[in-house]
């Protein structure tokens, strides 16, 4: 989460289309791409790096792409509609089909491909391995 | 150096819908500029298009684009892709005289396996996967080599500027940027950090007596 905003609550958005740039591998050899729009929270992003360091028994490099930087705010359980917006609670990375969510470096094909299914395992949306040599 | 001849035509209609029907049509839209002429709107068979670069020059093969009956000497300067479905949504060729060098990126190979680094705990990490050179069309290389097994923890970095490249072939990269490090795993500085921590307490133990405690360990770091 940001250690400071400007405003502490954000309107929700929408989220058409696919993701504008960040879409390929940049700097280590495999990524994670997503195939579906969704927002994923601090809590989810961390989750999938542990999972991901944890398999690859930190020997490798871990870059996390997205950063979430948007305040999600929630009334309390039974409470009457009205009187403002409820309060922030958690923060997420808005993401679209096409991004980059992380990237990975490790040496061993296998061992690389086994932590980045453990890190896709911890996501909200469909996402897939991708590497950086390409198809024409 | 691979040299290949695609087929181009012109004449397309430009804007998005025209575009997506030639690309449902199997044919991928593009553009040739350069050479001091001006940019030409065309289209190229996805399939010819895809053999024309799987050569072992890859996206720098020399194409010999042949439009509306002229033929230029070509090299692709960018492809566009989907942002999903990775496949090609637009391709622009730079023509380019036989005689004057062009800047063109080189894929950085990495040749040899880092014994020294990896049998003590470390690893490598490729740092740039292209080179940026100048060099004259007829002989931009396939890929630039890079060897990596004499790298050591101690030396523990190869720069733009120790790479061989072949004759004719000027790097416009930095020359201290670096191609390849070595460096200690995490798991490794937290094994080597328990070892150290042992070592002292026994010292410890060793030179006063009982008064050697917990304070050489090295613990797992949180961020594991």
């Amino acid at each position: 989460m940001p250690r400071k905003v400007k405003h502490r609550k954000q309107q929700r958005g929408r989220l058409k289309g696919n993701a504008k740039g960040g879409t390929s591998v940049s700097y280590g050899t495999y990524g994670i791409q997503a195939l579906e729009p969704g927002w994923i929270t601090a809590r989810q992003i961390e989750a999938a790096r542990i999972a991901m360091t944890r398999h690859i028994k930190r020997g490798g490099k871990v870059w996390i792409n997205i950063f979430p930087d948007k305040p999600v705010t929630q009334k309390p359980a039974e409470t009457r509609m009205g009187s403002g917006k409820g309060n922030p609670e958690r923060w997420v990375a808005v993401v679209k089909p096409g991004r980059i969510l992380f990237e990975l470096s490790y040496p061993d094909d296998v061992i690389a491909r086994g932590a980045l299914n453990r890190a896709i395992q911890k996501l909200p949306i469909k996402a897939r391995i991708i590497t950086r040599e390409e198809d024409i | 150096m691979s040299e290949v001849t695609l087929t181009a035509e012109t004449g397309r209609a430009l804007g998005t819908g025209p575009s997506r029907r030639v690309r449902a049509e199997g044919r991928i839209p593009g553009v040739v500029y350069g050479a001091g002429g001006a940019a030409t709107s065309l289209t190229v068979d996805r399939a010819d298009l895809r053999r024309a670069l799987t050569t072992d020059a890859g996206l720098n093969a020399l194409i010999t684009l042949q439009v509306d009956g002229e033929s230029f000497l070509t090299v692709v300067r960018e492809i566009q892709r989907h942002p999903v479905r990775r496949d090609v949504l637009h391709v622009d060729f730079l023509k380019v005289d036989p005689n004057a060098p062009i800047e063109v990126e080189v894929p950085i190979r990495l040749v040899g396996e880092a014994k020294q680094v990896t049998t003590n705990g470390g690893m490598t990490e490729q740092r740039i996967t292209v080179l940026k050179v100048l060099v004259r069309p007829d002989s931009i290389p396939d890929s630039i080599e890079c060897d990596i097994s004499a790298m050591t923890l101690e030396d523990s970095s190869i720069l733009v500027a120790d790479l061989a490249l072949p004759d004719g072939v000027e790097s416009r990269s930095p020359a201290q940027q670096a191609v390849v490090t070595a460096q200690l795993t995490r798991a490794a500085v937290t094994a080597r950090g328990e070892a150290g921590g042992e070592a002292g307490d026994e010292a410890a133990g060793e030179a006063g007596g009982d008064s050697g405690g917990d304070a050489g360990a090295g613990g797992e770091s949180s961020d594991d």
